[in-house]
């Protein structure tokens, strides 16, 4: 039961940006991908929901075994894919708590009760400590940016998919919205599930503590190790790691 | 016919010439939108009579405090609920409230704008004549239907209201069509008269169907002093509509909130010129105009806002947005402002665009397969407008009927952001 991501090279219009990426997550752990700006991450992170800016030109993307690299983005979503965007899109005239019905009832074949889904906002809204209002606001407008994380999160609660991916969830959050935020990831975290939670800053590590932590650099994955590494980068900066492979390299 | 008041006869004479003096006309709009009417043939086209009935109808509405119905060119079906009101063909107005009918007839309306408008000056029948007297709460809807049952229809109508000092009412006014093959010709007047400290809340509801049916309307609403408009035209269907929406805050302290939509597809034409005409001071506007265009339809909405010299204190904006479905459909969306006096508050704004990719990926990235993004997009795109209605009725009604147009562009849709998404 794995998210694999086999030798993934990635291209946009003009130029290639993953230069073959290999990466593993087992249901029931949790993966960082760090990575200094412009290394890549996002561009991994799209890709594995397939967006279509993105083009893969060589390698794979399975879930459970079923290659995913050329479906749509909504049969991966089906498949048990969720990414938070790191710059979710504003849907105007659609409220919070219809997008989430809708979004519940696409990864099903009945759609769901209305007090059963009644009770699982419930649940989750208080997980997140949103207020009532909330999930009456159309989605992401007039929103803050921790406003936007939060009803990413409250997505991720919501349809409770095999694998998430986390695109720089903590960046733009106060320590208050963080801890929330990671309070509701770890409520979440459990043998069924694994979770890529891509940063740039090894803050919310301090909160979510992966098993494992995968830096990169120029689009490959540069060093991989425990969450030790992350302490490590805490401490010495993304410098330290490009030098090393520069000196592997040499 | 019995022999109408000599103000009705003038104005019939008056338009007949006006109507022969001209040709059909050709409007061109913007340097480059051309609405022609080479393919009406006019002369095929005859009133047509109809037995007295009530039609099939769906009004989105149950309760009405009156319904008049209009079938081809004579009034079918009145039913007046609320007995403290009146509403009847305007043919027996003319004779049975004509002090009331001579004041009002017209006034904002002149026989010589035009030659469809002279033609429906001249060749009116049927016609809907509404009064509610003042200080009168109406509780229901008035609903008015102008049905066209076949090709080879000419309808030339005429709706006059009058909402009495403070007075609140709600008017519906349908314009309905079954899906026939062939031509059909809706030329309309329409003029409201809302008197002082009264609210009324009109809307229009435009869906002529599938059919040819060229719509060649005006419609005037005029608001007098510390009274409230609500105004509403929907444009869901038509072969080709020209029409010219004016409304005008008359005296201090009258208000407007505009409010209007369409959806155009296949080979449809629409052409909208709006004015929010602000004749006296203190008074405010608030207009929003939304659009979406598929197939190879064309669709042009102008809308201006003219501050007169002798109002100052105005505070109104004016937003227009318009959205492409389709790579063969054109439109634009122009707002203009025109501002005599100083010490006004007047802004405007439009936007023209296709449906953005990313926010397609988002909505699919939760499942959400690419048609139901799409129309959950468009829907959430009219949502904005529709909530604007505060008519949950009409507001089921609309949101029912562009769920079905959109279901029925599923295809070229796809086509169109398929072909976008292999661009980029």
């Amino acid at each position: 039961m794995t998210l694999e991501i086999q030798n993934l090279h990635v291209r946009t219009e003009d130029r290639e940006i993953l230069h073959g990426v290999d990466l593993t997550v087992n249901r029931g752990e949790t993966h960082a991908l760090m990575g200094p700006n412009g290394s890549g991450k996002s561009t991994l992170a799209n890709t594995l929901m397939g967006n279509p800016t993105y083009e893969v030109t060589e390698g794979r993307i399975l879930l459970d075994g079923e290659d995913l690299t050329e479906a749509d983005p909504d049969e991966r979503a089906r498949a048990g894919l969720f990414l938070a965007f790191q710059y979710p899109a504003t849907i105007p005239g659609v409220s919070v708590a219809n997008f989430l019905r809708m979004a519940v009832n696409a990864g099903r074949e009945e759609p769901i009760k209305v007090k059963e889904f009644g009770q699982l906002l419930r649940k989750n809204v208080e997980l997140l400590k949103i207020s009532d209002d909330f999930t009456k606001r159309y989605l992401n407008e007039g929103f803050s940016g921790g406003e936007k994380k939060r009803a990413e999160i409250l997505q991720l609660a919501m349809l409770q998919p095999a694998f998430a991916v986390l695109d720089e969830t903590d960046s733009g959050l106060d320590i208050d919205a963080l801890r929330i935020v990671s309070d509701g990831v770890n409520a979440m975290r459990g043998d069924e599930r694994g979770f890529l939670i891509i940063t740039h800053y090894t803050r919310i590590l301090n909160y979510v503590r992966p098993e494992f932590v995968h830096i990169m650099l120029d689009g490959r994955i540069a060093r991989e190790g425990g969450a030790e590494l992350a302490d490590e980068l805490e401490a010495k900066g993304y410098e330290f790691v490009r030098e090393e492979v520069a000196g592997r390299a040499g | 016919m019995p022999a109408s008041p000599d103000f009705v006869e003038a104005r019939r004479k008056a338009g007949l010439q006006a109507y022969e003096a001209e040709e059909v006309p050709t409007w061109r709009r913007s340097g480059f939108w051309t609405t022609t009417l080479r393919g009406l043939d006019l002369d095929a086209l005859e009133p047509k009579r109809y037995e007295e009935g009530l039609p099939e109808l769906d009004l989105g509405d149950e309760e009405h405090a009156a319904l008049i119905v209009q079938r081809g060119a004579n009034v079918v079906h009145t039913d007046l609920v609320d007995e403290r009101i009146i509403v009847m063909p305007l043919e027996q107005a003319v004779e049975q409230h004509e002090d009331l009918v001579r004041e009002y007839f017209g006034k904002r309306l002149p026989h010589d704008e035009g030659k469809f408008a002279a033609g429906t000056a001249a060749f009116w029948t049927g016609g809907v004549f509404i009064h509610v007297p003042k200080d009168i709460q109406v509780e229901h809807p008035i609903q008015v239907v102008w049905l066209i049952d076949e090709p080879g229809t000419a309808q030339w109508a005429h709706t006059l209201v009058v909402v009495g000092e403070h007075s609140e009412v709600k008017i519906r006014e349908f314009f309905r069509a079954p899906d026939f093959e062939g031509q059909a010709l809706h030329s309309g007047a329409f003029e409201l008269y809302a008197l002082p400290g009264s609210q009324v809340d009109v809307a229009h509801y435009q869906d002529w169907g599938r059919g040819q049916v060229y719509d060649l309307s005006t419609r005037r609403v005029e608001i007098r002093r510390d009274a409230r408009v609500k105004w509403v035209p929907i444009h869901l269907g038509g072969r080709l509509t020209k029409q010219t929406l004016d409304i005008i805050t008359a005296e201090d302290g009258s208000d407007m909130k505009h409010t209007g939509m369409y959806f155009t597809e296949r080979d449809e034409h629409l052409d909208l010129f709006t004015t929010d005409r602000h004749e006296a001071g203190h008074t405010n506007g608030d207009t929003v105009w939304k659009g979406v265009l598929t197939g190879e339809s064309r669709a042009s909405y102008e809308g201006l806002i003219h501050i007169l010299p002798k109002a100052p204190e105005v505070d109104t904006y004016l937003q227009t947005h318009q959205m492409l479905l389709s790579p063969k459909a054109r439109g634009d969306a122009i707002p203009s402002l025109i501002v005599e006096v100083d010490n006004v508050k007047a802004s405007h704004g439009g936007t023209v665009g296709e449906l953005d990719e990313e926010l397609i990926f988002y909505m699919m990235s939760r499942g959400l397969p690419r048609a139901e993004a799409v129309r959950v997009l468009v829907e959430g795109y009219f949502e904005e407008v529709v909530q604007r209605l505060e008519d949950p009725g009409l507001e089921e009604l609309v949101r029912r009927r562009i769920a079905e147009k959109l279901k029925g562009a599923e295809d070229q849709v796809r086509e169109f952001i398929g072909e976008r998404a292999e661009a980029a």
